[in-house]
Order: structure tokens, then sequence, then C-alpha cells
């Protein structure tokens, strides 16, 4: 493509320095405190630590269970709303799209701070509730884990969405109208056709929903606040709180090792239609 | 060629660095991020004028800040600082902190007595105190004591401080007290809203979130500082502020110089703070319901000091918990709190 191959290596310099100084530097050392033991040297003693707070137990499972929560569920809307949209004829593709990223531009403070109206004893949820008459008065659905997996499901819904028919758009279009008149009923025209064929989109995905739920720090201090705390919330009370990096620096590093590990596991369920390609 | 180009880079240099070569001498000061844009109009400007100076303003949380001055204190970048009482005293057993020369402040014989000497070792100067006190719903409950928080009639409708903000330690104090056990542990009330925790709405982390709450009818009651007043006052609800039988509790924040600063420096944060502890600027603040005022020969308007900390009947009733004791135990509730209660 160049006609001399430095000129490749040199256009990529600026931003190759500016990743390793400004992000891979500063988050490599502070990933190696998580191993530094207190008197320097390897040491594991920070996790040992940490694993033997039942508080700190808590939060990691209650973290990795809305997480995958909140995974599975925008996976399960997100193939129902890509799946109708590839459908649309392309104008009407194209606006749909656009509301789908819309609220991508409003800030998640802004959305959040929606949700804690909508959620509220007089928000618009319990209004509903009272009026079917299925309570005397309004529940407190605020500060619950219900209210972090609708705030952080509302937050993130739109990319699973946007990877997902970004997939399906590759996907030959005559496959489904094939199987169901081979005499596929839908659900293995999911499991057989569709999912097969759109895991990559899955995987991109479900890897950004996750990893993005994980790290989300403004929903669940806002939605859940001290009593739903979850590891992100917990790392900044450990911070600027107690000033623990040493416990900061886990939590940094379990959030790092659970949106890798979740990518790879995500990457082997997309691995069989590799292997025929 | 080249020395055009380097002749254009100096000028561009010589142009940005034009700007902070407009004032001869500069004061660096370190400030909560509230309410900057009043202080900039009743406080810093005004200074500016009379000291022929720059004034450069960082704000920050408290951490943050706390931080920027331990780790220059070979080479301070600070020359003043305001902060909570027990945060100066972190400071201040660090070594980091100098003694303030109150001959030179001219207000200082006016100011009440707790703000003279808050760290008892001359290293800090009180320019604000508060009362802390429970806010609730006139027309929902009736408050009388810290332990009417825990009331089954409040269950699901009131918010407590978090152990991590200025006011969550004072709460579990007073409520404490309330029930017969004030030993500075605080296990015994920790214990106590550890087994009401489903009662409690939310453990606030901000009053500007604990009043949206109130607001919107999620939380009746709460304890709160009495500076975040007026926003529950005026929201439309018939709120109340209660006066416990235990009484209210008191924290005040902190002027200190780090030390290490250059002479010159340390003579323009003395004028500064001998400024912002003069009757008009604390009048100017307590009359926008900023801060209230530690300066005795201040009187502020009735509408006023209904938002406000104010009168030395007041001040004296106020209960004050030792910053020593807070810095001392900051960890141990932390653990006992996050094994108790959050859980």
């Amino acid at each position: 493509m160049f006609e001399n191959k430095n000129t490749g290596l040199l256009l990529v310099l600026p931003a190759a320095v500016f990743a390793s100084v400004l992000f891979l530097l500063p988050v490599g050392i502070l990933l190696s405190e998580a191993f530094t033991g207190s008197e320097g040297g390897f040491s594991l003693g920070a996790y040992v630590e940490f694993f033997s707070s039942e508080l700190n137990n808590t939060v990691f499972w209650r973290s990795l269970r809305l997480g995958l929560w909140v995974m599975l569920t925008s996976a399960v809307i997100g193939y129902a709303a890509a799946f109708s949209i590839v459908q649309l004829s392309p104008k009407s593709r194209g606006r749909v799209f656009a509301l789908i990223i819309l609220p991508l531009m409003i800030s998640p403070v802004a959305r959040t701070y929606a949700w804690l109206v909508i959620l509220g004893r007089t928000g618009l949820v319990n209004q509903v509730i009272v009026g079917l008459g299925l309570s005397e008065e309004g529940l407190q659905l605020l500060f619950t884990e219900t209210a972090v997996f609708i705030g952080l499901l509302q937050l993130f819904l739109p990319l699973m969405i946007i990877a997902l028919i970004s997939s399906m758009e590759n996907m030959p279009r005559d496959v489904v109208p094939a199987a169901r008149v081979l005499g596929a009923n839908w659900f293995s025209v999911f499991f057989r056709v569709i999912l097969p064929l759109t895991r990559e989109g899955l995987v991109v995905g479900g890897t950004l929903v996750f990893a993005g739920s994980m790290t989300a720090y403004i929903t669940p201090a806002i939605l859940g606040g001290s009593k739903v705390l979850m590891l992100e919330t917990l790392l900044y009370q450990r911070v600027t709180v107690a000033n623990d990096y040493a416990a900061a620096s886990v939590i940094a590093m379990i959030l790092v090792v659970m949106s890798i590990v979740t990518n790879l596991l995500l990457k082997r369920l997309a691995k069989p239609r590799n292997r025929r390609a | 060629m080249k020395t055009g180009r380097y002749a254009a880079a100096a000028a561009i240099g010589a142009l940005c660095a034009a700007p902070a070569m407009a004032a001869d001498k500069t004061l660096t000061i370190s400030v909560y991020a509230f309410a900057q844009d009043e202080f900039k109009e009743l406080v810093y400007d005004p200074f500016e004028e009379i000291c022929d100076c720059e004034l450069v303003v960082e704000t920050g949380n408290s951490v943050e800040r706390m931080s920027k001055i331990e780790a220059n204190k070979e080479n301070p970048v600070i020359d003043m600082a305001v902060m909570s009482v027990h945060d100066a005293l972190a400071l201040s057993r660090k070594g980091l902190l100098q003694k303030i020369d109150t001959s030179k402040l001219s207000n200082y014989g006016d100011l009440f007595d707790i703000a003279k000497d808050p760290l008892g070792n001359g290293e800090a100067v009180g320019y604000t105190v508060y009362a802390t006190s429970i806010v609730y719903r006139a027309d929902k409950v009736d408050i009388q004591s810290w332990a009417d928080l825990l009331d089954p009639e409040l269950a699901g409708y009131v918010s407590l401080p978090d152990i991590t903000t200025n006011q969550g330690p004072g709460t579990l104090w007073m409520i404490g007290k309330a029930i017969g056990d004030d030993d500075l542990s605080l296990e015994a009330p920790m214990k106590l809203v550890g087994e009401k925790a489903d009662d409690i709405a939310t453990f606030y982390l901000r009053s500007s979130q604990l009043a949206q709450l109130v607001q919107q009818e999620e939380v009746w009651a709460a304890p709160v500082g009495r500076f975040a007043w007026s926003r529950f006052r005026d929201n439309g609800l018939d709120m109340k502020w209660a006066e416990p039988e235990e009484g209210q509790f008191g924290d005040m924040n902190v002027m200190i110089m780090p030390t290490g600063i250059p002479a010159e420096n340390a003579e323009l944060a003395l004028q500064f703070m001998d400024f912002w502890l003069s009757h008009d600027i604390q009048l100017a603040l307590a009359e926008a319901l900023i801060d209230s005022p530690v300066n005795d020969t201040v009187e502020v308007s009735a509408e006023a000091a209904e938002g406000l900390t104010v009168g030395a009947d007041l001040i004296d009733s106020l209960v004050f918990m030792d910053p020593g004791v807070i810095l001392d135990n900051r960890d141990a509730w932390l653990e006992t709190w996050n094994s108790t209660v959050v859980r």
C-alpha cells in the first residue's frame, strides 16, 4: 500500500506512542501494584485479603451476576429487535437505527436520573402498579438490584442491537426462508441458522455489554447507592475514602480479567462456525 | 526555513506566557468546588483588586486536594487551602501544615472561640461552622429524637448519610446517644442500623441527591447539614428542621497553609485569609446562603439566618466530634459499616 514500508510505521507511531504512554504504561503500573506485597516483590496477598472479606465476595458475585443478566437479556431483546430491523426497507431501517443510537448521544447521567424519577414511588412504574391494583401504595423500586439491572440494560442494549444488526446484515437473506421451507420451526431456525451465522455479532455485543455493565459507575451509584455496591462503586469507595490503592488495584485487575474471560468464552461460541468457514 | 519555524514557535510561546506575567504575585488556593461562581464574585475578584495579585483557584474533592498537597510537599504548589477540620488534622499529623501567624489576622479577635484554633496547635483557623440535624415531612411524621429515624412509622421512607460522608459518623454518634450508647466505636448504632437496613431507603452521598429523593416523596426524613436546608425548605412540601432532644451536631471547615511555601506567598495567604474572615466577606457569604459565619460581629438578616447556622447560643449548643477521633476511627468505622450495615 505504501511505497516505503517505513511510511506505514511512521503513520502509526503517534497513536502507538499515545496509547503506550497514556494507557498501557499507567494501566501496567496500576495492575502490577495488585501483585506487589507490602515489602515489595511478587505477592498474591492483596487478593487473599480482598476475597477474605464477606462484603467483597458479595459485591464480586453481585457484579458478575448482574453483568451476565444484562448481557443475556440484551442478547434476547437484541436478537428480536435486530431481526425485525433488518427486514425493513433501507429507508425505514436507517430511521430505526437512528432511534437506537439516539440514547447513546445522551449523557448516562441524564439517562440514569430519568430512571430515578420513573422508578420512584410516585413515578410512572409505580403509578401503573397502583393503578392496576397490584399494590395499595408505591413500591420501593429504587436502590435495589432490579433498579441497577434496568438502568444498565437501558444503557447498553443499543450496543448489542447495533452489533447484531451489523452481523445480520451480512447473513444471506434467503437462509431463513429456506430453512422454513424445509420444515424447520422457528426454534430450529434461530438456534441452527441465525445464531451460528451471527455469533460474531453476539461476541462483540456481548463483550461490550458485559464489560460496560461491569465497569459502569454512574448507574450503580445513582440507582443502587451503597446498598447495592458493585465492583466499580466499591473501587471508588476504597480509593476516595480508605485511600486503599491495593484493594483498588485488585478490583481493577478483576474487572480486566472478567472482561477478557467473557470475551474469550464468547469467542469460543463463535469457533464452530469459523472452523467450517 | 527551520529558523523561521523556531521563531514562530517562540513567538507563540511568548504570547502564551504573557498573561501569566500580568500580575507580579500569584496566590494559589485549593477549595471545594461548591458555589465557585458566587465565591468568585464575592471573594476572589474583590481580593484580586486589593492585593494586586493573581489568584489561582484549584478545586476538587478532599482526597484529591490533600493528595496534591502531600505529593508536592518538597515543592509546594498550593499556598492556602480550605477543608474539613479532620482532613486538616490528617495533614497536620504528617507534618504538612505550618503554624498560622494569627497576629497578622486583624479579624482573628472577632472569631468565635471554637474557630480560633480548631486543631489546638495553631495550624488551622475555622471559617465556617454548620449544624446537622434532621429534615422531615411534618405532615407525615414527628421527629423529637435521633432514634425516631429508625421508628417503624418511617420504615422505607428514611435515608441516612453514608458513613463516608461528613455527616455519616455524626449521625451514628447521635443515634447512639439516643439509644444510650455514645461509645465512639459506633458499634451499637451501626448494629442497630444494620438490623434496620431494609427500612432505610438509601444511604445518601450528596445532599443534592437527597433533595431530589425528598422532592419525589421517596424519603420523608433524613439527617442533613444546615448549609443544604434551603434546598428542602423551599421544595413545596411541609418540611421542618428537627431540634432533637439529644441536640444537633456541628462541623467546621478550616483554612490551612502548607509548609515550605515562599515567605511572600505566606504573607499573601495570610492577607487572603484575613480578607475571607472579615465582617464584610463573612456577611456577604452568609447572605448568599453559602457559608455560616464564624465572625462574631456579623449580623445576618432574619431571612438568611433561617437557612444558616448562626448565633452564639446555637453554636455553643452544638455537639462536636473530636477530629482526632474521626481520623483514628475512620478505617475501623468503614470496616464495621461494610460488615454490619451494607453487607
